[in-house]
Parts: C-alpha cells; sequence; structure tokens
C-alpha cells in the first residue's frame, strides 16, 4: 500500500509542479549569509503549518549554503499571546494533521485566534475536502459522474476566506490558500492576483511562486505582474524561463544565481539539466545528471528525464543501473517506473515497457510523458489502435504535445493513409515550427501524395531549419533525380555531401556513396570529365558503389582517349558541343534555389 | 484488502492498452430523478385503474421521462399532473414518504418494486421498455456499495427538499445548497443560469425538446441525446438546438466523458453548420482516433475490425473537404480511401468512394457521366438501393442539362420512385419530386412544375421519428419551395410570393446550409419586378447581391442593367465573356438568355439584321433541349425582329407558333408581350389591306390591345401600359371611336406625367 500513502502525501500540498521564470532583476544577493538566515526562519515557518514541500526546497537550498556559525542563529520565534493561549490546542491538532486525521485536527482548531492557528485551521479543512473528493471518485456512481466529484468543502472555504481577506486580515499563509481555493474553483484571474499578494506578504515560501508559476501561460502575462524585489523571484523567473520553453534566458539565470554562490543547491543543477535536455544538449545534460547523482544517490525525481537521455544515447549498461538503482530507493514512484519502461523499450521488450509506462499512469494519470512513450511502446509492438488511444490521451492531457502529435501522424503513416497523416504532422509542425523532423515527414506524405511542389518545399525548409538526421537534403535530391531535374539533384547532392563532411560526423555512408554515384553521372554527361573522375574516384572508397566508380572511370578515359583523337580530325563533332548549357561547379552554390 | 482497493483505485482502467469508457459496465445508475420515474411506474402499474384518457397520456410520457435527461422535481411533478393529478398525487406522496423517513424506507421501497420476472401480466413485464427499465435501476442499486446507498439517500433528500423550500414558486428553482447561502454567488450562478434556462426552455416546448441539461447525463441518456440531435440536424435543423448551445452541451459531456468518442462526431456535424472548418476537421478525425480504438475490440480480423472505420474515416474526410470546396484536397483523401479499400476488398466501401468521386467530379465541373452509369451499375449488383438511386437521380440532373430527352429522364424517375418506395428511402423520394419539379420548370411546363411541388409539399413524411409532420427542412423542400415563389412571381402573385418566402425564412434562417437557395430566388424576384417596373436605380444593388451568391446569374443581371442604362458596349463585353464562359461550362439555358439579350442589344442599335441568325441559333438550341419557355421568348424576339424589318405576315406566322404555349404556362408578362406584339404586326399588316379589311384588322388589334393592357396592369408596369393606351388611342382615333379614344389618351397622360420619362422599345 505504500504507493498509496505516497500519492496521499504528495496531495498534501496542492501544488508540486516544477517551472516558471520571468522578467529581468538585478540579482541581490549581498549577503549569503542573511538569505541563509531567511531561509532558515521560512523552514521553521512551513514546518509549523505542514507546508511539507515548501520545506523541502527551502532546506535544500539551505543545505547548499555554508553553515552558519552558532551566534547568527536566528533566535527562536517569539511568542505572542495569542500564540501562548493556542498552544495546547495547536500542538494536538497538529499532531493528528500530520496523521492525516483532518477533520479532527479542525475541530480542535475551531475557537482559535491565532494566525498559526487559523491557517492550519483552514488547511485541514481543506485537505479533508480533497481527501474526501478522492475517496469519492472511487466510490462514484459512474463513469460520467467522475467528473462531477468536488471538493465541497472549497466553497465555504473561499466565502470565509474572502470575507477575511477583504478585511485585510491574512498573512502570507493564508493567502496562499485563499489562492489555491481560488485556483481549485477555477477562478484564475483572481488566483493570480491572490497569489501575487501572498508573495508579497511571504516572499520567502516557494510554494506561493510556484503556484503562481502554473497559472502564468506566456511571457507578456509573465512581464505584466508586479512581483516583490526579492532574491527568491531570480530563482522564479528562471523557473518560469524553463516553463516556457525559453531555455537560453533560463540557462543564464541559473548561471548567475550559480556565481552568485548556490553553486552546491542539486535543486538548480536539476533544473539545468533539465533544460538542456530541452535543447537536447545531451552531453551536458548526461554530464550534469551524473554529477548531481554523485552528489544526492538517493534522489529520485527528475531521473526519468535522465533515463531519456541515456535511452536516446542507447547507453545500456547506465539505463540499467540507474534502474535498478531507483527500484530499490522507490518502486512505486512515477519517476522509477517511467525509468524502467525507458530500459525495457531500450532492449527491445516492449510488452514489459508498456506495462511500466501503464503503472506509471496509474500511479499518475495526467503523467504526459507517459502516455506518449506508451504510444510509442505501442507503435513498436504493432498494436496501432492502443497506440493512438495513448497518444489521443497525451494529447488530452496536453495539447501542445507535438510528440504525441507526432506519434499519431507515424502511426498513419504506417497504416498507409499518407494524407490523413498530414493533418497530424502539420499540427506537430505548428507547435515546433523549426524541427526538422516533422517538415522531413510532412514532406514524405506529400512525396506519397505526388504534391512534389510542397514535398521540396518542406524538405528545403527542414534543410534550413537545421537538419538534425541530415535525412531532407538526401530526400530532396532524390525528389529531383525522379523527376528529372538533374541539375537541381546535382546541387541538392553536393550540398548534401560538404554537408556530411563539415560535420565531421560518422553518419551513414551509404548515402554518400549515392550522391557521388549520381554526381559522377552528372558531370560525366554534361562532359566535365576532370569533375566526374573525382567524383568516381571518391566513389571507389564505398563498398557499395566501388564497381560503379571503377566503370565510369574506364568510360571517362575511354571518351577522352576518342575526344583526343577526335580533335586530330578536322570535323569533330564533338568540339561544338562541348559546352554543357549549365554547368555546376562542386564550390558554386550561389545559383542554388529549390 | 490492497487488493480490492488497488482494482478500484487504478484510474485510468486498462485493459491491453485500451482505456474502458465505463468502467463497471453499468450504462445507468439510479439518481432521485430516476427514483421519482420509478415511482411513477410503481403507481402506473400498482394502483387503481386510472382513466383512459389520463393513463394514455401517462403512456406517452413515459418513454421521454426514462430517456431525458434528469429533471427536478419541481419539473417532474408538473409533467405529471398536466396529465393526471391524481397519479402526481401519489407519486409526491410516496417520495415524500421515503425522504422525510429513514434509510430502510427507500430500501422498502426497491424492495417493493413489481420484479419484472414475476409480472407476467403487467406492463412491467421483462422484456417491455418499462421492464427493461426497472431492471435497469435495480440492478444498478444492488450494485451500490453501502456508501453509495447512504449517497443516494441523501441526494433523495436534498431533491425532495429543494422542491419543498420554494413550493409555490416555479420560476427560481433555485437548489437549497445555492439558496441558504447568498454570499457565494461567484460560483453558484452558472448552476442557476442553468437551470433557469432549463426551465424557461421546459416551459415553452414540449417536453422531450427540453435537451438543455446541466449535470452529467448517463451513457443512455447520452446516448438519447446524440442520436435526436443528430437526427435533427439532417432533418429539421430548426429544431436542433442552437450551434452554440449544442456545442457547449457537447464539450459538458466530453468534460465529464473524454472516451464518449459519438460526441465528437455530433461536433462534426454542428461545426459543419456553421462552416467551422478548423473545429470539425478536428473532431472529425478525434471521432475516428475513438472509433478505432472501439472497433478492433473482439473482432478484429476482417470487415468488422478498425480497417474498416479507417477506410471511413478517410472517407469522411474526403467528404469534409468536399463539403468546404477543397476539391484537390479532397481527391487526396478520396484516393486514400479508395485505395485502403480496395486493399481490403471492401466493395461497400469502395461504392460510396465511386459515388463521392462522381460527385466531387461533378462539382469541380467536368462532365462525370460515365463514372456515374458505372457507379449505378456497381452499387445495383451489390444491393446497395439508396446509391443506385442516388446515382440515377445524379444521371437525371446530367441528362436533363445535356438535353436528353424528357421521356428517358421520366423514365429513368419512375424507375428509382419505385426503388424508394419499395425501401422506403424516404428521403430520396423528397429529393426525386423536387428534381421532378426542378425538371419540369426547366421546360417551361410551369403547371406540371406547380403540381409536383404541391405533391411534395402536401406529403406526410415517412421519417419514423417525424412521422406525420408534413415537411422536414431539408434540401428537397427548400429547393420545391423556391420554384413555388419563382412561379408565383411569374404569375404576379406577389402577396402569394411574400407568403412563400417568409416561410422559407422561418424554415431556412438565414444562418442555415440550404439558405442561399430562397436568398438568391428572393433577389431574382426582386431584380426582375424592379427592371419590369423599370425601376433601374433599385435594380442595381440586388446585381451585387446576387453576384455574391451565383456569380454566372450576377453577370447576367448586370449585363441586363447596363443595356437598360444604355451603356451598351460594357454590356456587350459582360455578355461575350458569359456566353463564352457559359458555352465551357454547358449551360444551354444561360446561353440562350445571352443571346437573347445580345439580340436586343442588336435592336438597340437598329441592327436587326445581325441579330436575326443569333435568335435562329438560340431557337435551335432551345428546341434542342426542350427549353419550351425560351424557345417561346426566342420567337417572340424574332416576330419583334420581322417586324422591324418590315415583313409583319411573317412576323404573325411565326408569333401564332409561340402563342399558344406562352398563353397556356407563361409568365403574365410573356402574355401581355406577345399580345401586344401580335396587336402591332395586326396594325402593321392593317396598314396594306383596303379599307373595309382594315377596319375589322384594327379592331382584332384593339381587342388584343386590350388583353395586353389587362396583363401590364396585373403586374402594374407602367411604361408598357403606356405603349399599349397610346397605340389604343390612335387606334380608336382611326376608327373615329372619339370617347374611347378621348379614355385612352387621358389614361396615356396621366401614366406620361407620372413617368416622366422618353419611351422603351415595345418589346
Amino acid at each position: 500500500l505504500d504507493w498509496i500513502l505516497n500519492s496521499l502525501s504528495s496531495m498534501q500540498e496542492p501544488i508540486n509542479v516544477p517551472g516558471s521564470g520571468t522578467g529581468t532583476g538585478t540579482l541581490i544577493f549581498g549577503d549569503l549569509v542573511q538569505i541563509k538566515k531567511q531561509l532558515i526562519s521560512v523552514i521553521s515557518l512551513c514546518k509549523e503549518r505542514g507546508l511539507v514541500h515548501s520545506v523541502k526546497w527551502a532546506s535544500e537550498l539551505a543545505f547548499s549554503l555554508d553553515p552558519l556559525p552558532k551566534n547568527e542563529l536566528p533566535p527562536p520565534t517569539f511568542f505572542t499571546e495569542e500564540d501562548a493561549q493556542d498552544l495546547d490546542a495547536l500542538g494536538l491538532a497538529k499532531s493528528y494533521f500530520d496523521l492525516k486525521e483532518y477533520d479532527r485536527a479542525a475541530y480542535f482548531l475551531r475557537g482559535c485566534c491565532s494566525q498559526k492557528a487559523y491557517f492550519l485551521y483552514m488547511y485541514s479543512r481543506y485537505l479533508s475536502g480533497e481527501k474526501k473528493k478522492d475517496d469519492e471518485t472511487v466510490d462514484s456512481l459512474g463513469p460520467l459522474e467522475k467528473g462531477q466529484v468536488r471538493n465541497e468543502a472549497l466553497r465555504e472555504l473561499r466565502v470565509e476566506l474572502s470575507k477575511k481577506h477583504s478585511a485585510g486580515e491574512l498573512d502570507g499563509f493564508a493567502l496562499y490558500l485563499y489562492g489555491v481555493v481560488l485556483r481549485k474553483l477555477d477562478l484564475l484571474k483572481e488566483a493570480v492576483d491572490v497569489f501575487v499578494e501572498a508573495t508579497h506578504a511571504l516572499p520567502l515560501h516557494w510554494g506561493a511562486w510556484l503556484e503562481l508559476c502554473n497559472l502564468v501561460t506566456n511571457i507578456e502575462m509573465l512581464k505584466s505582474l508586479s512581483l516583490p524585489d526579492c532574491w527568491i523571484r531570480d530563482f522564479f523567473v528562471a523557473h518560469m524561463y524553463t516553463e516556457l520553453q525559453m531555455i537560453k534566458e533560463a540557462l543564464q539565470k541559473y548561471q548567475s544565481l550559480i556565481e552568485a554562490g548556490f553553486s552546491k543547491s542539486t535543486y538548480i543543477m536539476s533544473q539545468i539539466a533539465v533544460a538542456y535536455h530541452n535543447i537536447r544538449d545531451i552531453d551536458q545534460a548526461l554530464a550534469l545528471f551524473n554529477e548531481l547523482r554523485e552528489q544526492d544517490p538517493f534522489r529520485v525525481e527528475n531521473m526519468d528525464t535522465f533515463s531519456n537521455l541515456l535511452y536516446v544515447r542507447s547507453m545500456k549498461p547506465e539505463l540499467s543501473y540507474l534502474a535498478h538503482n531507483l527500484v530499490e530507493i522507490d518502486k512505486y514512484r512515477v519517476e522509477t517506473c517511467c525509468v524502467i519502461g525507458n530500459y525495457y523499450s531500450l532492449r527491445s521488450q516492449h510488452e514489459k515497457a508498456a506495462l511500466y509506462f501503464q503503472r506509471a499512469l496509474k500511479l499518475n494519470p495526467r503523467c504526459l510523458g507517459a502516455w506518449t512513450l506508451m504510444g510509442h511502446e505501442y507503435m513498436e509492438m504493432k498494436n496501432t489502435s492502443a497506440a493512438i488511444q495513448a497518444y489521443r490521451h497525451a494529447i488530452e492531457v496536453n495539447k501542445r504535445d507535438y510528440r504525441a502529435w507526432y506519434g499519431l501522424g507515424q502511426t498513419y503513416e504506417i497504416l498507409k493513409m499518407p494524407f490523413y497523416c498530414l493533418y497530424y504532422y502539420r499540427k506537430a509542425h505548428q507547435l515546433r515550427p523549426n524541427d526538422s523532423r516533422m517538415l522531413v515527414a510532412l514532406g514524405e506524405s506529400y512525396e506519397k501524395l505526388s504534391q512534389h511542389v510542397e514535398a521540396k518545399k518542406c524538405y528545403w525548409r527542414a534543410y534550413s531549419v537545421g537538419d538534425v538526421e541530415r535525412m531532407a537534403l538526401l530526400k530532396l535530391a532524390k525528389l529531383h533525380e525522379q523527376l528529372n531535374e538533374s541539375d537541381d539533384a546535382a546541387q541538392c547532392y553536393i550540398i548534401y555531401i560538404q554537408d556530411i563532411f563539415s560535420c565531421g560526423e560518422q553518419l551513414e555512408h551509404a548515402e554518400v556513396s549515392t550522391a557521388l554515384r549520381y554526381l559522377g553521372q552528372y558531370y560525366f554527361k554534361n562532359k566535365l570529365y576532370d569533375e566526374a573522375s573525382l567524383c568516381a574516384q571518391r566513389c571507389c572508397d564505398y563498398n557499395d558503389a566501388r564497381e560503379e566508380g571503377k566503370a565510369l572511370l574506364r568510360q571517362i578515359s575511354q571518351v577522352r582517349d576518342q575526344t583526343e583523337s577526335s580533335t586530330t580530325d578536322l570535323f569533330g563533332p564533338l568540339s561544338s558541343n562541348n559546352t554543357p548549357i549549365r554547368r555546376v561547379s562542386p564550390l558554386d552554390l550561389s545559383s542554388f534555389t529549390p | 484488502m490492497a487488493s480490492v482497493h488497488e482494482s478500484l483505485y487504478f484510474n485510468p482502467m486498462m485493459t491491453n492498452g485500451v482505456v474502458h469508457a465505463n468502467v463497471f459496465g453499468i450504462k445507468d445508475w439510479v439518481t432521485p430523478y430516476k427514483i421519482s420515474v420509478l415511482a411513477l411506474l410503481y403507481e402506473m402499474t400498482t394502483s387503481k385503474p386510472i382513466a383512459l384518457q389520463e393513463r394514455r397520456r401517462l403512456n406517452k410520457l413515459i418513454l421521454p421521462l426514462q430517456q431525458g435527461p434528469d429533471l427536478t422535481l419541481d419539473q417532474f411533478l408538473k409533467t405529471v399532473e398536466e396529465c393526471c393529478p391524481q397519479t402526481a398525487y401519489a407519486v409526491k406522496l410516496r417520495l415524500h414518504e421515503m425522504a422525510d423517513g429513514e434509510l430502510k424506507d427507500m430500501e422498502y421501497f426497491f424492495a417493493t418494486l413489481p420484479t419484472p420476472f414475476s409480472a407476467i401480466d403487467s406492463e412491467a413485464y421483462k422484456t417491455s421498455v418499462v421492464g427493461l427499465f426497472m431492471r435497469h435501476m435495480l440492478l444498478a442499486y444492488n450494485k451500490l456499495s453501502f456508501s453509495q446507498v447512504y449517497k443516494l439517500y441523501k441526494a433523495l433528500q436534498q431533491y425532495y427538499h429543494s422542491h419543498y423550500a420554494q413550493p409555490g414558486d416555479v420560476q427560481v428553482g433555485l437548489p437549497t445548497l445555492a439558496a441558504d447561502d447568498s454570499d457565494m454567488d461567484l460560483t453558484s450562478t452558472e448552476d442557476n443560469v442553468g437551470e433557469r434556462m432549463e426551465k424557461e426552455e421546459l416551459d415553452t416546448a414540449p417536453l422531450h425538446e427540453s435537451e438543455l441539461s446541466r449535470g452529467p447525463l448517463s451513457q443512455k441518456q447520452a446516448e438519447y441525446f446524440l442520436a435526436r440531435q443528430a437526427y435533427l440536424l439532417k432533418n429539421d435543423e430548426n429544431k436542433a438546438l442552437k450551434p452554440s448551445a449544442l456545442q457547449d452541451e457537447l464539450n459538458n459531456m466530453l468534460k465529464f466523458n473524454p472516451d464518449f468518442a459519438e460526441a465528437h462526431y455530433l461536433s462534426y456535424l454542428n461545426s459543419m453548420r456553421v462552416q467551422d472548418i478548423f473545429i470539425s476537421t478536428h473532431s472529425l478525425l478525434h471521432y475516428f482516433d475513438r472509433l478505432i480504438l472501439s472497433g478492433s475490440e473482439g473482432k478484429s480480423n476482417g470487415d468488422e475490425g478498425y480497417g474498416r472505420s479507417l477506410r471511413y474515416a478517410a472517407l469522411n474526410l474526403a467528404a469534409l473537404h468536399c463539403r468546404f470546396g477543397h476539391y484537390q484536397q479532397a481527391d487526396l483523401a478520396l484516393q486514400e480511401a479508395i485505395r485502403i479499400a480496395q486493399e481490403s476488398n471492401d466493395h461497400v466501401c469502395l461504392q460510396h468512394c465511386l459515388s463521392w468521386l462522381y460527385t466531387l467530379e461533378q462539382m469541380k465541373g467536368s462532365d462525370s457521366s460515365v463514372l456515374t452509369e458505372d457507379s449505378v451499375k456497381m452499387a445495383a449488383h451489390f444491393c446497395l438501393p439508396y446509391l443506385v438511386s442516388l446515382g440515377i437521380q445524379s444521371l437525371v440532373q446530367q441528362g436533363a442539362v445535356q438535353g436528353k430527352t424528357a421521356h428517358e429522364l421520366m423514365d429513368a424517375l419512375k424507375d428509382t420512385d419505385i426503388l424508394h418506395w419499395k425501401h422506403s428511402l424516404s428521403e430520396l423520394i423528397d429529393i426525386s419530386l423536387a428534381q421532378t419539379t426542378s425538371i419540369w420548370r426547366m421546360y417551361g411546363k410551369s403547371t406540371m412544375a406547380q403540381q409536383q411541388a404541391q405533391l411534395l409539399l402536401n406529403m406526410n413524411s415517412l421519417e419514423q421519428v417525424n412521422f406525420g409532420v408534413q415537411q422536414n427542412n431539408t434540401e428537397a423542400f427548400a429547393v420545391a419551395l423556391c420554384h413555388l415563389a419563382e412561379l408565383h412571381a411569374e404569375q404576379g402573385l406577389y402577396g402569394a410570393v411574400s407568403e412563400v418566402l417568409k416561410h422559407l425564412k422561418e424554415q431556412f434562417p438565414p444562418h442555415t446550409q440550404h439558405a442561399k437557395l430562397w436568398m438568391l430566388c428572393d433577389l431574382k424576384i426582386q431584380f426582375d419586378r424592379a427592371m419590369n417596373d423599370g425601376k433601374y436605380h433599385l435594380a442595381e444593388p440586388h446585381v451585387t447581391a446576387i453576384a455574391a451568391l451565383n456569380k454566372t446569374e450576377g453577370l447576367y443581371r448586370k449585363a441586363q442593367v447596363l443595356k437598360a442604362l444604355n451603356r451598351t458596349t460594357e454590356a456587350y463585353s459582360i455578355l461575350q465573356r458569359l456566353q463564352l464562359y457559359c458555352e465551357k461550362t454547358k449551360y444551354t439555358e444561360m446561353i440562350i438568355r445571352v443571346m437573347l439579350v445580345t439580340a436586343e442589344l442588336h435592336w438597340e442599335s437598329s441592327g436587326f439584321a445581325t441579330a436575326l441568325p443569333l435568335l435562329l441559333q438560340a431557337l435551335a438550341l432551345a428546341r434542342q433541349h426542350h427549353l419550351q419557355a425560351l424557345a417561346s421568348e426566342t420567337i417572340l424576339h424574332l416576330a419583334f425582329t420581322q417586324l422591324m424589318l418590315g415583313v409583319p405576315e411573317q412576323a404573325l406566322g411565326v408569333l401564332h407558333e409561340a402563342m399558344e404555349p406562352i398563353l397556356a404556362h407563361g409568365a403574365v408578362m410573356d402574355k401581355g408581350r406577345a399580345l401586344l406584339l401580335a396587336a402591332r404586326c395586326q396594325m402593321a399588316m392593317a396598314g396594306t389591306r383596303s379599307n373595309g379589311q382594315r377596319h375589322a384588322a384594327l379592331g382584332l388589334a384593339v381587342q388584343s390591345l386590350g388583353e395586353a393592357a389587362a396583363y401590364f396592369s396585373m403586374l402594374d408596369c407602367k411604361e408598357r401600359l403606356r405603349d399599349v393606351h397610346y397605340l389604343q388611342a390612335r387606334l380608336h382615333h382611326t376608327l373615329g371611336q372619339t370617347p374611347q379614344r378621348n379614355k385612352c389618351a387621358m389614361l396615356f397622360r396621366l401614366l406620361d406625367q407620372e413617368l416622366q420619362a422618353p419611351g422603351k422599345p415595345l418589346v
């Protein structure tokens, strides 16, 4: 049952979604000691109120800073008259609260008047409602009623909190709770205002920032917020940049945070690693994750991202080690399940992989990545209908998931429906306009539909935005070749070859030989024998084109002999048409426009 | 313990990667409203005899109550009370017993329900509608866990007391929860608004149409809702929910159950209504993504597997693009569908593809009769009557345009009619009748056209759902009504025309898909009227509007206006362009009309000799295509030309040929024109005769003029009336009939003062 408990405890705090980021504030990290003091005091405040996730975040950050000398430690918080009055009730209630007996906790707090007690009172009621809602979901009368189950406590809480709010009686924590209630009631605009207010009242409470970050949807909105001028704001802004996929800005922010003295923070490290993962800088990301695991070997968060990287690099032993390690730590975590799924997928045991992704989804149905990954597994298993289903679910969770749209497109492509899949590829392309993979896929579909003009446009665009797989040009060249546009085809092959050699990586050679073979023939036809023989010689470097290269060389020398002999002829028939109409030298690229 | 917990907690419910929409396999569940219905059924089956009238009314209520969305107790009791107050009281009493008693009272109620298995004689027998419902409810009730039963009881109490909170106040049905705390407006308003709307809807509309619901629907209710709305969209769009309301409802449904794929399809249909390509494509693809899944369940191979839905998915996509006029896209999608269907040997699907293929070709404007013929043959071979007769109808349409003989077309239509009645294809019967109307009108047989239109309009619908209702709002009806309006306009019955148009406007509101038909028809009639009255400034703005709806027609009308305004050169160039275009698209009717207008242009420049060959060509074309109305009009033109060329005997001879059909079928305007022309010919001939004969001939002419005047005054066509009066006065003068002459002269003077404009040519 431990994973259930886990899911319950994660529910305790309403917000544990990473990500946010904004504005350009100058860093104010004059005094790391001061920051540390602030952190220590906020940790104790949050602890008293049962806000475990904020405690965790603040503690991690505090741990990364140097320890304070004894005389610098902040004094224990002083008691007001009210606090003293409520002390016993609060202690009792907190113990019930920790045992998840929320109603009981709320009952004993109902008469208390201190701010702390009030927050715990309201928070217990909120959590009690959430818990009941979850229980209800299991017990609802039917599937259609499921969406109908809601936290009945929310309305009452909102009424009480809004009264206090307009009277100005809410402290930072209570404001945060008020915001959460508003968000749960889908009153997003009001919620944003309240969260901003909460950050002003208590800047150090990370939970409020995190909630805010979920509600900010674009950069304009972020700029319009008036946020407190505090060092924690930079963390928020960096987080926000990561969420909004403004990776470059995010990396800059994190870099300056590191320079300001947070170099040991595992939180920052993981964020940077995720950012690198998002821009597909695999080596950097891998290095950071490895370092992270050294410092924090029992960490489970973000390990699914790590496993994705290992998967892409096909690093089987490392992935295997990671999977086994995580299972030992906690096998009922979403991240663990995803890692194991990736592990099985890499070993081509797709049934098992799908099983683990399913398990991840059972742990958290809104886990987007798992839906898409499961779709991929079903694709591998040729279970197209299940794959379509999985991708559709992913899209339902997040309409902007380009991988799911792309996956759907691939599925239909496999089902030989090139026109049908166009729609999906187009969707994916809309979401990632500069991703060559979608463009190549679009181009292939158009090519299958004999829409050559569109196909050419797609391939060329794919090349222009930076082709990852270096296939676009080759495909473009082949398309030109098919359409007998030999000049254009030759141009493409030339750029392709240049591209391949300039990037230096060892890719599939078979295709280079194709290009060389075609170029050789092309030059030969246009009577540019020097270039042709060069290409033919290069052909001989490749096994599959060696014979043809040799044959071409023979042909060239034959023709050369003939022309030499024919020049002695007074009326040499070849002399007049020795100039090709449009000659293309290997270095002349300027004229190329597809 | 752990395993039980797990099995319930696991969400989504998956086996083999398939998420089941229905967690517990229950299509229906017990709600307080359902308990009320059960109570009603219980009362009806057990209690003392109810009066026959009331029982009948109650019986009619059962199905809507079972299938409709949950009503509040107020609404429910009100509906029952309208049928039988006594039963309503009994039901209320029973509910009161339960709600004000204890949990055991509810349990007792379920225990005492007549078990459908034992009650063989009663209406609640296991296979009856009522019995089935009761069995569902009992099953659902028995499956409830302890806490669920308690929850249900609580809900019942609330349901009952919310009614009791404001017993008199029917207008504001606020639930108690919201009513007792006025501070919570923001969150509770939504619910109230929904409910109030529902109320209003219910007060105005009959019970089964108040389909705007608030809470979640059970699967049964949702299915019923979707089926009904889809049917209405197809057959009677006005009765369906408004597009936005329907979309809201669907979104609501999908929020509660995203796996309910059919809702996506309805959303597709709904967004087609408002021509929203974005949402319609999205919904269509989403629907098939879902369908592919459910199709693969169990029967994964052969015809019934998901391969089948793949084919139809592509086909539907083609249809979608076709409707939006994206012919190239449609073509690609169609080819895809055909290829997949061929690969899996699905002949039925292939037939559907073929029928779309020829439709597409036709829409693109190319000749597709060979394809259509093939389609008909193949469809007949595979016993697909719908496709067969659809193909034949399409062939008939093409044949009519290409000038096939009438008896061939009518024979073909008769054959399809036999097919329709045999298979009760009521939709196609409507289309067939509308098509006959159009064909008769094209041939210029107004009486036959009118008769067919009336036949269609007076026919009772054969659809099961709308049984007995006379008119649906399908395209066929719109076409027939438009023809009717135009026919009436031809006879100068403008009062009737405006009534028909008003009806059309009601039946097909401007945003619906067939509205363009009557818009064009309305504009044409107004344009013709303005032209006849000589109010060219009124006609001009109509040209723009017509051009927006139909480009060819717009150009033609523009030429007419330009001609009337004496801007001859412009008119001529437009006509030339139009003629070329129409010859390319084989639009014969328009070609003839263009020729006639061109001939009229020649008249203006006194080029009567040049007009002759044009008119003869037009006549030949009209005869070849059996277009009688146009042929008669051409003859009128021909006669006038001849008159002007100074051969009135010839002109009169030609005119006599056309006189009969014009008087029988023609428009009032044509009748008047023909008679006026006849009179002029007679006058011209009289000039050459001797005195005695001359008097008789002039007398004949006077008579013709009198008739023509009667026709023109019917249309209130003042210009022509003035000319007639002038001629009459001259004739009377020649004949020495002074009083008549003076009267006509006065009439002429009056009209002339009114018009204050130089006269126009007489035909």
